[in-house]
Parts: C-alpha cells; sequence; structure tokens
C-alpha cells in the first residue's frame, strides 16, 4: 500500500485473483452483513419467546441491518468503497447495545416462563 | 493514549475529518469492515447465550440465583465487546490510512477472560448445586 490504487483499476497482471478483482473482498464483506443481519433475527426468536413485543423489536433490526450492508454494495464509482461510511458501524454497535439492555430487562423481569427447557 | 483521548477520537466529526494519511487498498478496508462484522456477531452470541441461560433453563436447585450469576455478565460483556469492536475498528482504519502498524486488540483478551471466568462460575454453580 505504497500507493493508493483505485479498486478494480488495477491491471489485470498479477496472477492472484484478489489482485484482479477486488470484488471478492466485496462479496465476503456482503455475506458477513448478511449473517450479522441473521445473528439479529435469531437473537429476536430468541428473545419471542420470552416477550413477544421486544422479540418483535429486535427482529424489526434485521431487515435494517440487511439494508445496511446492501448500501454498502453500492461503491462510489471513483473509489470502488462503500458510499457510506462509519454510520454504518455507529448504528451496528448502537443496535448491539440497546438490544443487551432489552435482554437484561427481558432477562431481569421476564415472566416466568422459567425452565422452558426442562 | 489517555482515556479521553481515546473518546475524542471516537467522535464521529473526528471519524469522518480523520483526512490524514491516504485511502487504503480497498481489501484492506473491507476486511477491516468484515472483522468489525464478526465481532459484532460474538457480541450477539453471548446475548443470546445469557438470555438463554436466564429465561430458558430450569432453575439450579438450591442456587435461586445461579442462572442470573451466569447469564447477565454475558449480556453486559456482549455490550461491551460492541462498542470495543466499534473502537477498534476506528483505531484499525486510521493506521490503515496513515500505513502505520495495526493496533494491537485487546478483545481476543476480553473473550478469553470472559469464557474462562464464566467457565469458573458456572462449575461454582454447579457444584453448589450439587452439594446442596
Amino acid at each position: 500500500m505504497t500507493e493508493p490504487e483505485p479498486a478494480g483499476g488495477s491491471p489485470p497482471q498479477d496472477d492472484d485473483p484478489e489482485e484482479r478483482d477486488p470484488g471478492l473482498a466485496r462479496e465476503r464483506t456482503s455475506l458477513a452483513w448478511t449473517r450479522t443481519a441473521i445473528s439479529f433475527a435469531a437473537l429476536g426468536g430468541v428473545v419471542l419467546k420470552v416477550n413477544v413485543i421486544t422479540g418483535l423489536i429486535i427482529l424489526a433490526i434485521a431487515p435494517l441491518v440487511w439494508e445496511l450492508g446492501r448500501m454498502s454494495r453500492i461503491g462510489s464509482p471513483q473509489t470502488g468503497l462503500p458510499a457510506v461510511g462509519a454510520t454504518r458501524f455507529r448504528v451496528i454497535t448502537a443496535s448491539i447495545v440497546a438490544v443487551s439492555l432489552l435482554s437484561l430487562l427481558v432477562a431481569l423481569l421476564g415472566p416466568a416462563t422459567h425452565g422452558a427447557l426442562r | 493514549m489517555s482515556w479521553s483521548g481515546l473518546l475524542a477520537t471516537l467522535r464521529p466529526r473526528a471519524v469522518a475529518k480523520d483526512e490524514d494519511g491516504t485511502e487504503p487498498d480497498p481489501r484492506f478496508t473491507f476486511a477491516n469492515e468484515r472483522t468489525f462484522l464478526a465481532w459484532s456477531r460474538t457480541a450477539l452470541a453471548l446475548v443470546v447465550a445469557g438470555l438463554g441461560i436466564v429465561q430458558l433453563l430450569p432453575p439450579f436447585p438450591g442456587v435461586p440465583i445461579g442462572r442470573h450469576l451466569l447469564g447477565v455478565p454475558l449480556i453486559v460483556l456482549g455490550a461491551m465487546l460492541a462498542v470495543v469492536a466499534y473502537a477498534e475498528w476506528v483505531r484499525n482504519q486510521r493506521a490503515l490510512r496513515r500505513g502505520g502498524p495495526l493496533p494491537r486488540s485487546i478483545m481476543p483478551w476480553i473473550l478469553a477472560a470472559t469464557i474462562a471466568g464464566m467457565a469458573v462460575v458456572s462449575a461454582v454453580v454447579l457444584l453448589a448445586s450439587a452439594l446442596r
């Protein structure tokens, strides 16, 4: 990384497929966003068993994360980089902190469905 | 770096205005992004585990607060891990822009300490329940 090179603009002289096509890195990243959205949905499903409203709130975050991942696939034409910056990561972080607080409330004050796995 | 200095660098404006250095290879930027997302999923997994322990497990006989003892710290650590993951994403991206060495991550240490600590607490709770 001695000099900045535009994404996807490097000549295909190298044999490394990554070197020819940073789109692979973009695709892996896009899949990581999908996994993250699914993780939110899974947590929402668990909470749904305990508290329906809280579960629905957490489930609603999953499509938001999915949408953020979709946004990050749209790169700016000059750099090939996501057009949106650190805001996405702040949204994810804030979501997880909020979800943790909700989970804590549900865990401490939740209904007496204790022993659902009994 | 002092705590106030670290907090100052994490403010949204400070991140957006970080014009030092040059745009790194997009692959490095994407890799940093995936690392952040992977830690975020780890944080969510901790929250799920904590909530599941408190709400879905049957109570430990003789240890009435046993499930809370195990579950609540996991949920709190999940929230902490998410915040630290963001802080480290910012630090890594800044290091990439400036071509400097990547800072050491403290998250593996946090995770290892958490898992070891929870194993000890689990053993204590189970023993207390068995020896009741």
